[in-house]
């Protein structure tokens, strides 16, 4: 037999190490132009009677598998206490065969299992587990995001009255907006407390989530405040921002209530002039 | 890169893993460790928490920064993105010096995650020792590589570990980080000989140790990091002091992790351990003249 290469010797470990029923069905489901050798993996892996080379990977495989799973039993802890362990268990195999880590760092491992929820089966049972996947994801996001100082109330009491309408509003970068059909954050906060997660409530809301220094918190805004944060995170002007606001509320009082209360949660980092691209 | 001629660093003392269990403990207590190894990626965001408590740590205490990710011997190309974060990183919390491991994490462009051991072979010797010097002119410093425990070894291997380990140091003049730990559970899943392992590594290379607890699965040795260090480990430290010297000593826990205290009695034991090599070396060489005590007249 060739010697086989670095990379070829990496690739068929990388395929076997993550077949989602262990090595020897991963070794099984090798077409014959994936095998190295007629004399299978004994012909690459060192193996001896106590422990033959398909063992020897299979400790690695149960190492791949669990180390993931431990992290995402960490990000998705509301998902888990709601679906149970073993559902987990199965979710995270068919979610990884989908979605195997790519990224260095095991932080961002997650990050694709919310849209992965929406057609999964787990789902068309327990509709609301993509939302709660979602601000469970958000809450992850929020708590490392870029660090970036408020403006206080003086920053836009400056601004001349006719440069408004043009005037865009910079966000802090660890705000997340959700849109969501079910009250998750209240199955989320249960969970936190200690207790079953159980059903949220089927209803339309809004959330915000930010960081404010250290702490990351959050608030359920109404759909005109979204729709305004929205337009402002899209790099909208303020003329639009109103806009998107009114089409729930028109009145002046709110827009003002609103930035009062961007100001005082921290929302607001800074201003610029629009320009159009 | 201008290399400036190798010198092993300064040895840092004892010294153990940073945990954000343990963050609370120590922003009250401040307690008596010699320095905190920093895993490099959980480092790597933008802002929030993990940097705001690391650059306190860092004020108070050395760090090194030790990576998972870096996958020296991956047949992908290297990782920029990554590597810039790396330096960035460097640069900001300034540490003693930067560790990886000699392994592959992932190819393909995917990451498995764990520590995966390389074929011993021409091909990967050469591999390996051009990336650490590209990885080198990046950070703009030496880095330390670490023997990983391992489970399996490839037939078309064409040496053994220690030799590939001190080539790879020697040629891309990089440093090693030993793990006492990991050359035990090798050892025992391989069948060889840990002394022979540690005598074949030049002593100039070694700027750290690393050690950690192991589970006994019967068959073989896992390297779990979920336990004290083993007597049998202790026992082989003890053999790398008298080889090594007094080199930077961490204890690693990543799993059911002790209180802060427990951890660091582990250190201490280490330094204990340093000491008494470091007299007995003494002695050695410095033989005092015998004294008559003439106590009985």
């Amino acid at each position: 037999m060739r010697m086989p290469t670095l990379e070829q010797t990496q690739r068929l470990l990388w395929r076997l190490i993550t077949a989602p029923s262990g090595v020897a069905d991963g070794l099984r489901a090798l077409d014959d132009t994936d095998r190295l050798s007629r004399d299978g993996l004994e012909a690459i892996v060192n193996g001896d009677v106590v422990l033959p080379a398909v063992r020897r990977l299979d400790i690695y495989a149960n190492m791949y598998f669990f180390r993931l799973l431990d992290a995402l039993k960490e990000d998705y802890r509301a998902v888990l206490a709601t679906v149970g362990d073993a559902s987990f268990r199965n979710l995270i195999t068919d979610y990884l065969l989908h979605h195997p880590p790519s990224h260095p760092s095991l932080r961002y491992a997650g990050k694709h299992l919310p849209p992965f929820l929406r057609s999964h089966p787990l789902a068309q049972a327990q509709p609301f587990l993509p939302n709660l996947a979602a601000f469970e994801w958000a809450l992850v996001d929020a708590f490392d995001a870029p660090n970036a100082d408020c403006i206080t109330r003086d920053t836009l009491a400056a601004v001349a009255p006719g440069a408004w309408p043009k005037l865009r509003l910079q966000l802090a970068p660890s705000l997340q907006l959700l849109e969501l059909d079910f009250a998750v954050g209240e199955s989320w906060q249960r969970v936190q407390a200690g207790q079953p997660g159980g059903e949220p409530t089927r209803r339309a809301n809004w959330v915000r989530i930010w960081r404010r220094e250290l702490r990351v918190l959050l608030r359920e805004i109404a759909a005109d405040e979204f729709a305004g944060l929205q337009a402002a995170a899209a790099g909208e002007s303020f003329a639009t921002i109103c806009e998107r606001v009114a089409e729930h509320e028109r009145s002046e009082e709110r827009i003002a209530a609103l930035l009062q209360q961007w100001l005082a949660d921290g929302l607001l980092t800074g201003c610029d002039r629009w320009h159009h691209t | 890169m201008s290399t400036p001629p190798y010198n092993r660093p300064a040895a840092l003392g004892c010294g153990v893993g940073l945990r954000p269990t343990h963050y609370p403990y120590i922003f009250e207590h401040w307690p008596a460790v010699d320095w905190f190894e920093a895993i490099a990626e959980n480092f790597m965001v933008r802002g929030g928490r993990p940097l705001h408590t690391l650059t306190r740590i860092r004020e108070r205490y050395p760090i090194v920064f030790h990576g998972v990710s870096l996958s020296i011997g991956s047949a992908d190309p290297l990782n920029f993105e990554y590597l810039g974060e790396l330096r960035r990183l460097a640069q900001r919390f300034e540490p003693a010096w930067v560790s990886d491991h000699l392994c592959w994490t992932g190819v393909g462009g995917h990451n498995l995650h764990d520590l995966l051991p390389l074929p011993f072979t021409a091909e990967a010797l050469a591999h390996v020792v051009e990336r650490v010097q590209r990885v080198q002119d990046v950070l703009g410093r030496r880095i330390a590589l670490e023997n990983v425990s391992s489970y399996l070894t490839f037939c078309h291997s064409m040496m053994p570990e220690w030799e590939f380990l001190t080539a790879v140091a020697e040629r891309a003049d990089c440093g090693i980080l030993l793990d006492v730990n990991n050359i035990y559970v090798s050892a025992v899943n391989h069948r060889f000989d840990p002394l022979e392992y540690m005598r074949a590594i030049p002593i100039e290379r070694v700027w750290q140790f690393h050690l950690a607890g192991h589970s006994d699965h019967g068959d073989y040795l896992l390297d779990t990091h979920d336990h004290p260090v083993k007597e049998a480990v202790w026992d082989l430290y003890v053999e790398a002091l008298h080889r090594f010297g007094p080199v930077s000593t961490l204890i690693e826990w990543d799993d059911k992790i002790p209180e802060f205290p427990e951890l660091q009695a582990h250190a201490d034991r280490a330094r204990r351990l340093q000491e008494r090599v470091r007299a007995h070396a003494n002695a050695r060489a410095n033989p005092t003249p015998a004294v008559a005590i003439d106590h009985r007249a």
